[in-house]
């Protein structure tokens, strides 16, 4: 299904030139409404130097504040914007006239770096606030990917089976979400559920097809372990033949000015599909409570011989968590190719951060999943904001880095430090529990 | 020790070495936590609790050495979970054992085994992609080509190996497991597997042999010189403990009987004392075994 | 359309894939998966992060070049210190957990690994994204090759000296030998037979692959080398599972538990045996990146822990010939669907179509065409065949019981 569905659409690969977009805006708020607007500015002069100091090309903002330099490859980059050239009385909002740009940060053929200016008092925003922002992102992210996170721990507790593939269904949606949006022009209100229902399907398939027959016929979980790989490598490599490896943004809903609620700046889409997680996962909280397949799921994850023998049906319980857990993950991949842009690798790079939320919350338990996700998420972001301790005194020589927090490109790396202290300290997660030994 | 006739029961047939255990034990008053004159093995305070339910929850415990001691009591009793707390398988929530004097609180489960303290598991586990002789020479203690480093100097440590065969084969030919000796152990039948365990554990030359219901699924037969093995290793100067469910087994076989319901040590002695103790009786009266008690004793 | 077949360069496509069978990538693999073999195949340890040991050794050798500016011999040692740092940080917290937790710490400190030494913090140490380039010339550079000369493994070539005639007749017959037994005794029928005559046409099937076999004078040096470390290194591997250590070893992989009642420090082992198989996949780093003068990190990411897994599942677990052979067929089929397709889309003007569906549109497609059947092969043989080439059938009758 997924081989013809992507065939039909594939669309040829075009090369473009490789750019830097720099976008020089004046922000502005409206103290009575509490909404901000963005003004372009032009005729701005912005530098690109090289990583030897050279410089590489120039360019000056045009009238919708934009300045496209072209550089030669995918490399790391200064862009520096001369403030000399802003009108009179602007100035840049944090002061820092210089970034850099990572060969990482072209994901796609281009990169765009925003300078604000406005005035340096209003518009330098205070610590707290930024702190606010980041938490309200990063529980926004800790939803996503608990709505990821809750099928692979199902999966785990009902069957034994760590799903290295459970990446792929995550992306498995929002690739489908994107061909019916982006190629067919079908609205996204209507694409996004049909790629659920189809991520559902998914992993019902892929249960059906392959690890029922494995169960049957008693193949080992490190060999099922070892199957899920390749699946998994299987199914990234179809989606790179037929989507190509760019990111790639959604038709709809991806331009939204934010409004502020509170310390934070949020935009409607983003409201709507932290809304949508946290409802979802509350209802997967109380279905896996009161309702008797939840229940029963439950049971089976506890000890799935004696559930057998109560006479609950485990192959049906372990197909529909594979529906269900492949619909939640659609979900969370379709909210998250809102956010980030579509790519093959979308649901891979999460991976990591489901398995450490779900090591966190307790390997096999729905709940502890649950909870572990949403902190990694919380953490992955708050990670990158520094903790100044206060003006003139600072954190000293070997925790420096703390005053300017994780680089966003280390920014896993924190998680994975918790990850590995959790084992050491309470292996059996937040709310697993203990191993039955000997 | 090999002239011993199959008889059991008469104390006619009994070894000097058996005697003397037997002579040990008199004295010592049936009530649970009784004192020996000389234990092995001490275990005071001993609790674990899984959750709500208390797995093992034993206030004293003494084995004698040199005795064959039975362990017994029903299903869920907490047999198993005391041979694991003894052997560093399991910790316990509080409590104190001691072997041979030497604290065994903190001590890894590998470590009780070279003290002298071997355990065999009520589910076999014989290595089954290993040959019957690599499963016994896994056995031996204190292998230098167990290192690393030694691994591929094998002048270190030939004729270490060579010794460690010769004792195997050995054991092998006393569990008549001689024939199986190149074969998979995966290929043995249950009984068979039983027999390999033992006499894998036998490898590490343990003071101390516990032995989680060696007899659960072995033909009568086999049964009997199974019987005759484990006092074999009595007479040799080992001490047996052991976990067993039939009641005749148990009856032939012990010095001691140590009887456990729900956790705790509800009776001790000697194995006529516990056939006419009612507070056995009424442990296994509605389970399966009480009918069965009443009938063999 | 089947024409078409016949246009393709079938000479072009012999050669590129006997040449990837004995290629620089199959000897690194092969390294790779001796060590993951020691993990996986012997212990029972499912590391996922064989890339992280493998970027060890390529960072090592870099490093003493970008870094600490010292000869690339300094490398070796170092890379055997960051194996065993980098096997302890994984082992301690998940050696005594279930197998999963191993699996998943490995995959995840590989991939941190791999984020570190391509980001721009610690550009000083690593060169982040670019990577370390241009060193170990002095290890290419004395060299008996003509940096710009042709050289293939045909005992008979013309620009072999006698030394490497006789070496490569010898290596070739031994390990005919050996493989050609090894198959032998996993077949039914005339067993005595099959014993002398496998050999024989492994071995002629060999010198005829050979002499298809086309490698540049620059990197010649370094495949040779390889190929010796391999072979090196799979003996001391051959020796050790058959002392003691390895008995404790492969006793640990079928049940930990009982080893442990029998007086051994499981966890030790298993540390021992992670570090170990680490420690040898830091020298498939080090000949990879000594072949290039390179290091490139993105070479380290968990496809590459993945495929050499593929290929040590190919050859077949606990076997060291499989872990050895299952890398160089892992290289001969991948190199030659990829070479194939290509063949195949040129030939079709650019387009494969199967039913109407487009299947291959742009040659940049063949690669990823490339993984997913490999990715495919090792569903297939994990499923149907999961003692591999070499394993054990007799073995694998075992788990049923
Ligand atoms: N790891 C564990 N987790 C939870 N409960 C456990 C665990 N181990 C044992 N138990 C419980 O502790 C009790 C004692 O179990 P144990 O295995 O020690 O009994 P036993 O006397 O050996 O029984 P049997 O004669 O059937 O072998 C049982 O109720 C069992 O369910
Ligand atoms: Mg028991």
């Amino acid at each position: 299904m997924a081989l013809t569905m992507f065939g039909l659409l594939a669309s040829p690969v075009q090369a473009a030139d490789i750019t830097i977009k720099v976008r020089v805006q004046n922000q502005v708020k409206d103290e009575a409404t509490g909404k901000s607007t963005k003004e372009p500015i032009a005729g701005v002069k912005v530098v690109v130097t090289g990583a030897d100091g050279v410089v590489v090309a120039e360019g000056v903002t045009d009238d919708t504040g934009l300045a496209a330099i072209v550089v030669p490859a995918k490399a790391d980059y200064t862009v520096t914007l001369d403030e000399s050239t802003l009108p009179d009385g602007f100035v840049l909002a944090d002061g820092e006239s210089e970034r850099a740009v990572t060969e990482d940060n072209f994901v796609t053929d281009s990169v765009t770096l925003n300078f604000f200016t406005g005035n340096a008092e209003r518009t330098s925003i205070g610590y707290w606030s930024q702190l606010a922002q980041r938490l309200a992102d990063g529980a926004r992210f800790g939803l996503i990917l608990a709505m990821c996170a809750v099928g692979l721990s199902l999966i785990f507790g009902t069957t034994g089976l760590t799903n290295f593939a459970h990446g792929e269904l995550v992306t498995f949606a929002a690739l489908i979400a994107f061909v019916l949006n982006n190629e067919r022009g079908w609205s996204l209100l209507v694409a996004a559920p049909l790629a659920i229902v189809a991520g559902g399907m998914f992993g019902l398939v892929t249960n059906e097809a392959v690890y029922a027959p494995l169960r049957r016929r008693q193949i080992g979980l490190i060999s099922q372990m070892v199957v899920s790989v390749g699946i998994a490598i299987i199914l990234k490599n179809v989606y790179l033949a037929y989507f190509g490896g760019r990111v790639k943004a959604y038709a709809a809903f991806n331009r939204q000015t934010c409004t502020e609620l509170g310390p934070v700046c949020v935009t409607p889409r983003d409201l709507t599909t932290a809304a949508i997680s946290l409802l979802l996962l509350v209802l997967v909280g109380v279905a896996l409570q009161k309702t008797r397949i939840g229940k029963a799921t439950r049971a089976v994850s506890d000890n799935s011989e004696l559930a057998s023998s109560t006479g609950i049906d485990s192959q049906k319980i372990i197909r529909i968590v594979w529906f269900v857990g492949g619909m939640l993950a659609a979900t969370g991949g379709i909210f998250r190719g809102l956010d980030e842009g579509v790519s093959p690798f979308l649901g891979a790079n999460l991976l990591f951060l489901m398995f450490a939320g779900i090591t966190l919350g307790g390997l096999g338990s729905a709940f502890g999943a649950l909870v572990g996700s949403f902190l990694i998420g919380l953490f992955v972001e708050a990670s990158t904001l520094g903790m100044p301790i206060m003006p003139g005194a600072d954190w000293p020589a070997p925790f420096d880095w703390l005053h300017d927090g994780v680089p966003s490109e280390l920014k896993a790396a924190p998680v994975y430090v918790v990850m590995i202290i959790v084992l050491l300290v309470r292996p059996q997660g937040i709310l697993g529990r203990r191993e039955r030994v000997g | 020790m090999d002239a011993e006739p199959l008889t059991v029961n008469g104390s006619a047939d009994l070894s000097e070495v058996a005697r003397v255990a037997r002579g040990a034990l008199e004295g010592v008053p049936a009530t649970p936590g009784a004192g020996k004159p000389d234990p092995i093995m001490t275990a005071v305070g001993v609790r674990r609790s899984f959750g709500g339910i208390v797995a093992v929850d034993v206030d004293r415990v003494e084995i004698q050495r040199g005795s064959i001691t039975a362990l017994i009591g029903p299903n869920g009793a907490g047999k198993t979970t005391f041979f694991n707390l003894m052997t560093g398988f399991d910790a316990p929530d509080t409590g104190a054992w001691s072997f041979n004097g030497t604290s065994l609180e903190k001590v890894a489960a590998h470590r009780t085994a070279a003290m002298g303290m071997v355990r065999t598991f009520q589910l076999t586990k014989s290595l089954t992609k290993m040959s019957v002789i690599e499963n016994m020479k896994l056995g031996a203690t204190g292998q230098r080509g167990e290192k690393w480093w030694n691994g591929v100097l094998p002048f270190r440590w030939r004729a270490q190996e060579t010794a460690i065969e010769a004792r195997a084969d050995e054991l092998l030919a006393r569990f008549s497991l001689d024939h199986m000796r190149d074969e998979y152990a995966g290929t043995l039948s249950g009984g068979q597997r039983k027999l390999l365990e033992m006499s894998r554990a036998l490898m590490t030359n343990p003071q101390l042999v516990m032995l989680d219901e060696p007899m659960a699924g072995v033909n009568p037969a086999l049964k009997q010189s199974l019987n005759k093995h484990i006092r074999g290793l009595r007479d040799e100067g080992m001490t047996v403990l052991f976990v067993e469910h039939d009641m005749d087994m148990v009856h032939d076989l012990s010095d001691w009987v140590i009887v456990m319901a729900e956790g705790r040590i509800i009776a001790e002695g000697t194995p006529d004392q516990i056939s006419s103790n009612t507070a056995v009786i009424d442990a296994y009266l509605g389970t399966n075994q009480g009918k069965s008690l009443l009938e063999d004793m | 359309m089947l024409a078409a077949f016949s246009d393709m360069n079938w000479q072009l496509i012999a050669t590129a894939t006997l040449t990837a069978v004995f290629g620089v990538d199959a000897m690194y693999f092969a390294i790779a998966a001796i060590g993951l073999n020691v993990q996986f195949g012997y212990a029972g340890l499912l590391n996922f992060g064989q890339a992280g040991f493998m970027a060890c050794g390529a960072y090592a050798i870099g490093m003493t070049a970008h870094y600490w500016n010292i000869s690339f011999w300094w490398g070796i040692p170092m890379a055997i210190g960051y194996a065993t740092v980098f096997g302890l940080i994984m082992g301690i917290p998940t050696l005594r957990l279930r197998s999963d937790y191993l699996a998943i710490v490995t995959i995840a400190l590989a991939e941190l690994l791999r984020l570190i030494v391509r980001s721009v913090t610690f550009k000083k140490y690593f060169n982040g994204s670019d990577g370390i380039n241009g060193f170990g010339k002095t290890f290419t550079e004395e060299t008996p090759f003509n940096p710009s000369g042709k050289y293939s493994l045909w005992p008979f070539d013309q620009n072999a000296n006698l030394f490497g005639r006789v070496m490569l007749l010898l290596i070739f017959s031994v390990a005919s030998v050996m493989v050609g037994r090894m198959i032998a005794d996993r077949l039914r029928g005339p067993r005595e037979k099959l014993r002398v005559i496998l050999p024989v046409v492994i071995f002629a099937l060999v010198m005829l692959g050979a002499k298809q076999t086309e490698y540049g004078g620059l990197g010649f040096k370094s495949l040779i080398v390889g190929w010796l470390v391999v072979f090196v290194i799979g003996a001391l591997i051959y020796m050790l599972m058959r002392s003691p250590w390895g008995r404790v070893i492969k006793g640990i992989r079928e049940d930990e538990e009982a080893v442990r009642s029998l007086g051994k420090n499981i966890y030790s082992y298993k540390l021992q045996a992670l570090i170990l198989g680490g420690a040898i996949a830091t020298f498939g780093g080090m000949m990879f990146s000594l072949s290039r003068g390179s290091v490139q990190p993105d070479n380290y990411s968990r496809d590459t822990t993945f495929f050499v897994l593929t290929a040590l599942v190919l050859g077949g677990l606990a076997k060291v010939t499989g872990s050895i052979v299952g890398p160089m067929l892992y290289w001969g089929i991948s190199q030659f669907i990829s070479v194939f397709l290509f063949e195949l889309t040129q030939a079709w003007g650019g387009r494969v179509e199967i039913f109407g569906v487009p299947l291959i549109t742009s040659s940049s497609q063949i690669g990823a065409w490339v993984q997913g059947l490999l990715g495919l092969m090792l569903v297939l043989l994990m499923v149907f065949r999961p003692q591999g080439l070499f394993g054990n059938r007799k073995e694998m009758a075992l788990d049923g019981r």
